[in-house]
């Protein structure tokens, strides 16, 4: 796509981001919420997935920390949601530090494993500390304070929207020009061929370290907005099965696209929300379209999409 | 005049195999030195050494007559050694251009810029041309190097090493699976490089032709020990080559 093109795109999703809130009903909107803040999720993956090659299997333990750190705050001290937002994504990022630097230690289905199994633990951690964390009933109430002190109120399902749109917005825009930066591109030859990378002068491992926390931050943010929104943080967030669900939103919307993933996010959840209104066997069905679309779209709805355009000019 | 490159009583042992033992050798600057040896002999084995991806079981290696034996092989890379492989390797997915530029931003710096760095992109950009410019790639700078033919995907990696601005230039088989005519052609760049650029270049190589045509001295391995060391014509006379390597059983 050139770029005239992708800038004109953009401004149309956003010209329809902007308009939607007075067309859709109220709960549609609360869905679309709940879509955009997925796709933040799942566009925080593919940082590391799509751009350094690094398959991570316990990504929503960064969603999860960003959604109980944000909980936690909310509950106790009423900051604005700013501040809940920036707690959540600090206190994501900070555990990716010593997750990452021992994770990158292995590399492949062994790296896999090790941000698995601190996932898990992570997982774990929220369960049984019922003290600080509810354990399995989680935090409930969370509120949704204001924008800043004295400012306007959140609680208007319009205003958290808008809040929700600007992070995702100011988040792809953030990780677009990562990928275009000096630090981004040396990520592209990581994934494309480490062995040639580390011949060419540098040890790759503290660029896998520094990108694991960066997508880890934007994890926390994206957790961070799920528990004012929904109002509550339970250890769901943080299971297994949603790090999961996040590799099957990144291979749907496209690897190593940024965009492909936030689409495969909404495309993907919307699947399940129609499908699961019709049967309690939704499952077999989102199962069964991923597999048909790993075959049939490689390169996912987004990669698709630009080989066409580009093999029709 | 200190040698660019010195190793003295080289080794490293696989187990019970000695790969190389006891190897050494020193290469002046500005020099074209060949390494050439039967298959086995340890020939990539001591380039691995050389270039850091292997530590050796025994022995020193200097560099400039600094000793780089504890170093990495991305310290060795920044202080000025730069490689190719015998298998190619590049970044099969990025273009050729994009190959050649970030083996400069690796080596120039700058790689943790997290945002804009739009200067220094260009900059190594530039410096990336010239080095393809100079290895007749500059047509296919877009192309995919996955998309490249194999001979030009020789040629690319020579460019991201040469693109690095090294003093010494480790040539693991440049010619390794070229047509003849690709083999000249690549002999070409490789003579006319050298002297443009007055590089230190060690050669490993298995086509003669490639070796006496190119080098200003050989050394020759055998079960990894060195046994001999002269200039092409004097290899070609020596009579242990001969019965090693250079067809001693016609």
């Amino acid at each position: 796509m050139t770029p005239r093109r992708a800038r004109v795109l953009g401004l149309v999703t956003i010209a329809v981001l902007a308009v939607l809130p007075w067309v859709l009903a109220r709960h549609q909107l609360s869905i679309l919420v709940d879509l955009l803040i997925f796709g933040l999720f799942a566009m925080s993956l593919d940082l590391i997935m799509g751009y350094t090659g690094m398959v991570s299997f316990g990504h929503a333990a960064y969603f999860g920390l960003g959604a109980y750190g944000s909980a936690l705050l909310l509950i106790h001290f009423q900051p604005p949601v700013p501040v809940a937002l920036l707690a959540g994504a600090l206190l994501a990022g900070a555990v990716a530090v010593p997750v990452g630097w021992f994770s990158t230690r292995a590399t492949g289905i062994y790296f896999a494993m090790l941000t698995l199994a601190f996932a898990q633990l992570l997982y774990t951690v929220a369960y049984k500390w019922r003290d600080l964390t509810g354990g399995s009933d989680g935090i409930a109430g969370v509120p949704k304070t204001t924008l800043f002190w004295g400012g306007p109120s959140l609680a208007d399902p319009h205003a958290f929207y808008w809040l929700v749109a600007a992070c995702l917005v100011v988040s792809l825009r953030a990780c677009r020009a990562l990928t275009r930066s000096p630090f981004g591109r040396a990520l592209e030859a990581i994934r494309e061929n480490e062995r040639r990378f580390v011949s060419l002068g540098r040890d790759a491992r503290p660029f896998k370290v520094v990108v694991f926390v960066i997508a880890a931050l934007f994890a926390g943010l994206a957790g961070a907005l799920f528990a004012p929104f929904r109002g509550f943080a339970s250890p769901e967030v943080m299971f297994w099965v949603l790090s999961g669900q996040a590799l099957m939103m990144v291979i749907t919307g496209g690897i190593g696209t940024l965009v492909g993933p936030v689409i495969g996010a909404m495309v993907f959840l919307l699947i399940q929300e129609v499908l699961s209104s019709y049967t309690e066997h939704w499952m077999i069905f989102t199962g069964a379209i991923f597999v048909l679309m790993v075959i049939f779209l490689p390169g996912g709805l987004v990669g698709t999409a630009r080989r066409w355009m580009e093999a029709r000019g | 005049m200190t040698p660019v490159l010195e190793a003295r009583g080289l080794g490293r042992a696989f187990g019970a195999l000695l790969a190389v033992n006891d190897v050494s050798m020193a290469v002046a600057s500005g020099e074209l030195r060949a390494v050439i040896g039967p298959n086995g002999a340890g020939k990539t084995t001591l380039f691995h050494l050389i270039s850091g991806l292997l530590a050796p079981t025994r022995g020193r290696i200097a560099f400039r007559g600094e000793d780089v034996t504890a170093l990495s092989a991305p310290e060795r890379c920044r202080l000025g050694i730069s490689r190719t492989f015998q298998i190619t390797s590049v970044f099969p997915e990025l273009s050729v251009l994009e190959n050649v530029r970030i083996a400069v931003q690796l080596k120039a710096g700058g790689n943790f810029r997290l945002l804009g760095g739009r200067g220094l992109i260009q900059a190594s950009e530039r410096r990336a041309r010239e080095s393809l410019a100079a290895l007749g790639l500059s047509d296919r700078a877009d192309a995919l190097a996955a998309t490249l033919p194999h001979g030009d995907q020789r040629l690319l990696e020579i460019a991201m090493a040469v693109a690095q601005e090294p003093e010494l230039l480790l040539l693991d088989e440049p010619t390794q699976g070229l047509s003849p005519e690709d083999t000249a052609a690549t002999v070409a760049v490789i003579r006319r490089i050298a002297r443009e650029r007055q590089l230190t270049i060690l050669l490993v190589e298995h086509d003669m032709d490639v070796v006496f045509d190119l080098a200003d001295r050989v050394s020759v391995l055998h079960f990894g020990q060195l046994i001999a060391d002269g200039t092409p014509e004097e290899i070609r006379a020596n009579a242990d080559v001969q019965k090693a390597y250079l067809g001693g059983a016609d």
